[in-house]
């Protein structure tokens, strides 16, 4: 279907090429998002995007406004969807379900897993790439898992098998007499080094209270990417952004129609602007 | 009504009508034969633009109706199910929630005019009083729609609204659950906010609209100029009897229109297909979120149109332990547009002729205004904080001074117009509206 072509081609070589980095502040420690972020690409992509969907978030999470037969959208066959992805259910009509009980994912979680129809538009694109390679491994967390975008969330690294285990390398800045003399100077080293940081790193100010007297800790954390997962971290990438571009998808499945539409609404439009000028002038050449 | 007239149609079945209904009487009174001054500008198309938005929205709302479903376990998936399985049901989705955003915006405009021009000043007081009783219904009828598709944002809007009401004194709080219906904003608070907003409100609006309409093809239009064009000079090529300086608003004005709607609509349909949550501020993040009574969101920020007011409930500080002060000057915030006819004492009505004063209390207003909208958006820690030296104060935040600065102008605009629009220092106005070439023929002299 030409549909995805017409508003994605120009966003291939951006989606996968382009290092964005963007800082940005939600409510926790302010977090720099190096590496790229996606955008809606080709069918391809969306079809990668589509397994890898079915087969790792569908398990926990469901899509339950989202029917299967809405994938005949990015070019899939009923046979392709019914054979390759549709797990628990037989109907092509019925939305996309999680696997698992509601029941028993908040007694494994703590809290039953969001719905992700709409996960694109609440959570933004890319915050979910960023998300999605945010993982690194934390022992002191239930799950062994903790993730730098939403700091001890509760769901663990699912995609851990393909990107392989994630550390954090944690930097620590407070006055300690020696090098760092006033609480200044802790903030400015703590700045350098995030600013200086190559992966996914995070910045946090806390205060601490010890003898009554504040201790100011300047936090950085940076993701030390893994070796031994099945991709390459550029691989792990490519798939993550297929799979943020699915998401979106999910989100709002007629965007690319609705794009299209809107192209030929503002051609027509534009004519319609023309004979609309034409004929007041005309008429106002009455009023003198 | 008009006095019966002979009848503009040759058709015998519009004959019949019209010797039963005064069709050709209300079309050339309204239309053919209403004179408006030929010197309307930019200005003046967003009067006809609110119109066409108003239209817009019933229409769209009523295909909305068809699907939506107001109960607090189906709202929110049903307006996903207009957005996926309705055919084109996101194309009626985008255009209501943006047409909510657009209408504002165009009413802004036409108010901003209103105030640049005049248009409030004797004669035409009621016109302004009924656009000012329009401008309270659309926020409710905004208000009321918000909370409909019973996201995050809906609801906690809806929360902090309602919870206005419980700091009014003695009362508050049973007046609080009176307009919720429930101890919490709920299913019993959905349906009653559906109902006021897909028929109480709807019905007031276009009562209103059609008493804003007759009030002002009573005593005519206003123009740039300020100048009264029934006072002036009689006839011009189409009647001997009407003002020189008007001309039919059929087919002149329609014909202006069209062109005034169909660049609109080009503004409009780019947000609907390109960009419908324009950022977040038509279509907020948080509010694709359900609804959960449980989890506040960090930060609620209401939608745009709200966000003076809001910065105004804001800026003002508890007393004696109550929010309702700042309630109060929210309230009086928006009420305070009713007493601006009776507010200005000046000699001219149109800016192009009023003094260096009222020109920088207008500008004053205006950039308070767009401030305080800017800073309500924001958390109050937007533009960081004082140092310690400022510990005497009760907030640090400095957004929040900036807030109170703005607000206290807001309100000096208005309260001190009596004195500054008569003192200002006037230019004469032209005893005709001043169009085309003889823009240039403005008298300058004896200023």
């Amino acid at each position: 279907m030409k549909l995805n072509k017409l508003v994605s081609s120009a966003f291939v070589a951006l989606a996968l090429v382009t290092v964005a980095p963007a800082a940005m502040a939600a409510g926790g420690p302010e977090v720099k998002m190096v590496g790229p972020t996606a955008s809606r690409v080709d069918a391809e992509s969306l079809q990668r995007g589509a397994r890898l969907f079915v087969n790792h978030c569908l398990n926990c999470h469901s899509a339950q406004y989202m029917r299967y037969n809405r994938l005949t959208d990015i070019k899939l066959t009923p046979e392709q969807i019914k054979q390759n992805l549709m797990f628990t259910t037989d109907k092509i009509g019925d939305t996309m379900k999680a696997s698992i009980n509601p029941k028993d994912a908040k007694e494994w979680f703590g809290a039953v897993p969001p719905d992700l129809s709409v996960m694109a538009r609440s959570y933004t694109t890319e915050r979910l790439a960023a998300y999605m390679r945010g993982f690194y491994r934390d022992d002191k967390r239930e799950t062994g898992w903790n993730n730098m975008i939403s700091p001890n969330i509760g769901m663990p690294h699912v995609l851990a098998e393909m990107s392989g285990v994630p550390t954090v390398r944690e930097q620590v800045f407070k006055v300690d007499g020696k090098d760092i003399k006033t609480n200044g100077e802790a903030e400015g080293k703590a700045r350098a080094a995030f600013i200086a940081a190559t992966t996914m790193s995070s910045f946090e100010h806390h205060v601490e209270k010890k003898e009554g007297k504040e201790e100011h800790h300047y936090i950085v954390r940076s993701i030390v990417p893994a070796t031994d997962g099945k991709l390459t971290p550029t691989q792990y990438d490519v798939a993550i952004a297929d799979l943020v571009n699915f998401m979106d998808f999910v989100a709002e499945p007629h965007k690319a129609k609705r794009v299209q539409i809107g192209i030929l609404v503002m051609f027509l439009l534009s004519i319609l602007l023309a004979a609309a000028v034409w004929l007041k002038k005309e008429y106002w050449k009455d009023v003198t | 009504m008009a006095s019966k007239q002979p009848s503009m149609f040759t058709n015998p079945v519009m004959r019949w009508v019209d010797e039963r209904f005064p069709v050709t009487g209300l079309m050339k009174e309204h239309l053919t034969e209403y004179y408006a001054p030929k010197n309307f500008n930019f200005w003046y198309y967003f009067g006809s633009l609110a119109m066409l938005v108003l239209v817009l929205q019933i229409v769209t709302g009523i295909f909305l109706t068809m699907n939506y479903k107001p109960d607090a376990n189906y709202a929110f998936g049903s307006v996903e199910y207009i957005m996926r399985d309705v055919d084109y049901g996101w194309l009626i989705r985008y255009m209501h929630s943006t047409g909510a955003s657009m209408f504002f915006v165009v009413v802004y405009l036409h108010m901003c005019r209103g105030l640049m021009y005049g248009s409030y000043r004797k004669p035409r007081e009621l016109i302004w009083i009924f656009g000012c009783l329009i401008y309270l219904c659309l926020m409710a009828e905004a208000f009321f729609g918000y909370l409909l598709p019973w996201g995050q944002m809906s609801f906690w809007g809806a929360q902090v609204i309602v919870n206005l009401f419980a700091a009014v004194p003695f009362i508050g709080p049973d007046l609080a659950v009176w307009i919720r219906g429930d101890y919490a904003v709920g299913d019993a608070t959905l349906n009653r906010f559906f109902a006021f907003h897909v028929i109480a409100l709807p019905l007031v609006l276009l009562g209103l609209v059609a008493a804003h309409i007759i009030a002002l093809h009573e005593v005519g239009s206003n123009n740039p100029d300020g100048v009264e064009i029934k006072q002036g000079p009689k006839g011009n090529r189409w009647s001997k009897d009407a003002p020189a300086d008007g001309i039919p608003f059929h087919p002149y004005y329609t014909v202006k229109d069209i062109v005034g709607v169909v660049v609109f609509l080009m503004i409009f349909s780019a947000i609907v297909f390109f960009a419908p949550e324009m950022g977040g501020y038509f279509l907020e993040y948080n509010n694709f979120v359900p609804a959960d009574p449980l989890k506040t969101p960090d930060h609620i920020a209401p939608v745009w149109y709200f966000t003076p007011f809001y910065s105004i409930l804001r800026a003002v500080p508890p007393m004696f332990g109550s929010q309702f002060p700042g309630v109060i000057a929210m309230g009086l915030s928006t009420l305070i547009f009713f007493a601006l006819p009776w507010l200005d004492r000046s000699t001219v009505k149109s800016i192009r002729y009023r003094g260096t004063q009222w020109k920088t209390w207008f500008t004053i207003f205006i950039v308070c205004f767009l401030v305080l909208g800017y800073l309500g958006v924001k958390p109050t820690t937007v533009w960081g904080q004082f140092g310690d030296w400022a510990s005497f104060l009760d907030t640090k935040d400095r957004a929040t001074w900036v807030a109170r600065f703005c607000t206290v102008l807001y309100f000096a605009f208005f309260f001190l117009m009596p004195w500054y629009s008569a003192a200002d220092k006037t230019k004469p106005v032209p005893s005709r509206v001043t169009y085309g070439d003889d823009v240039k023929a403005v008298p300058a002299a004896g200023e």
